[in-house]
């Protein structure tokens, strides 16, 4: 079972990177990889077990629910429900740990699923680079222009 | 119950960090504060449940009980037994994690602990800001971050 572990420190305090990664339906408003975003049934991006449906630049579609989100971690969990991408059990972590030395924040960002063994490295691959890496750096633009 | 917490970013790869602060009779290799360390009863300094001995610059005597140690997760957990401070029930924990992105190394050292309630500030104060983060500026040093 692949595991993808990430993790950078951005020059900013947890809270307010915080206040842009709670939003379950945000980030299409931050990273490059989503065009758009809405959450099913009308429900708050809060409330656990909702559901975003989103289109990738690319056009595919997607849909995620929110397992967990807890404002006193700075945390939440989702899973993956629809993909075209041949991945499967796909549960994903983000939390942020306060870095006291500087007041910066340490941002972890990590999942495992299941795929079929010659699309391992691939997906792989582009889970790290392409959504979490690539969220890292869009997070420090966003957090920077709003500075 | 007091809580303690303080993080650092120091500029080396986890395994490097960890082979510095893993030994548990190791403080005085690098931690300014603590003049010399010896485990009792001369057993190995990563067996669980293993007491370390110390002696701070300042002259005073501080007695630790290892709890937990992990090379996988990278952290160290441990009590204390006798010290001056007028902790009751300590209990801290030096964790380790990477930075993925560039190399680095995200430190954590935690404390709970009961104490008379006028002496909390002090207390926090003294081990977060103090101990701690004087091990990690020492860290730092030597790392980089």
């Amino acid at each position: 079972m692949p595991h993808i572990v990430k993790s950078t420190i951005l020059d900013a305090p947890t809270d307010a990177a915080w206040s842009v990664l709670r939003d379950f339906n945000g980030h299409d408003r931050w990273h490059p990889a989503v065009a758009t975003s809405t959450i099913e049934r009308a429900q708050s991006s809060d409330k656990i077990g909702c559901v975003r449906r989103f289109k990738l630049k690319d056009g595919s579609e997607l849909r995620e629910q929110l397992l967990a989100l807890s404002d006193l971690e700075q945390s939440f969990s989702y899973c993956l429900l629809d993909t075209p991408v041949p991945m499967f059990n796909y549960v994903a972590h983000v939390r942020l740990l306060p870095v006291t030395d500087g007041d910066r924040t340490f941002w972890h960002w990590e999942s495992r699923f299941t795929t079929r063994p010659e699309d391992k490295d691939r997906i792989t691959h582009m889970v790290a680079e392409d959504i979490y890496q690539a969220g890292f750096e869009a997070i420090r633009r966003h957090l920077k222009e709003a500075a | 119950m007091a809580r303690v917490y303080v993080s650092t970013v120091v500029n080396a790869r986890n395994d490097r960090v960890w082979a510095r602060v893993r030994d548990f009779n190791g403080l005085p290799n690098w931690h300014p504060a603590i003049a010399e360390s010896r485990i009792e009863g001369g057993e190995p300094s990563d067996k669980i449940g293993c007491v370390r001995d110390f002696r701070l610059r300042n002259g005073d005597r501080i007695r630790e009980k290892l709890l937990g140690l992990s090379d996988y997760d990278m952290f160290c957990t441990y009590s204390i037994l006798e010290s001056p401070m007028g902790v009751e029930n300590y209990v801290a924990t030096l964790r380790l994690t990477p930075v993925t992105d560039g190399d680095q190394t995200f430190m954590e050292w935690t404390a709970e602990f009961d104490c008379a309630p006028e002496r909390e500030t002090e207390l926090v104060n003294n081990i977060g800001g103090g101990v701690f983060q004087g091990g990690f500026d020492a860290l730092k040093r030597v790392f980089g971050g």
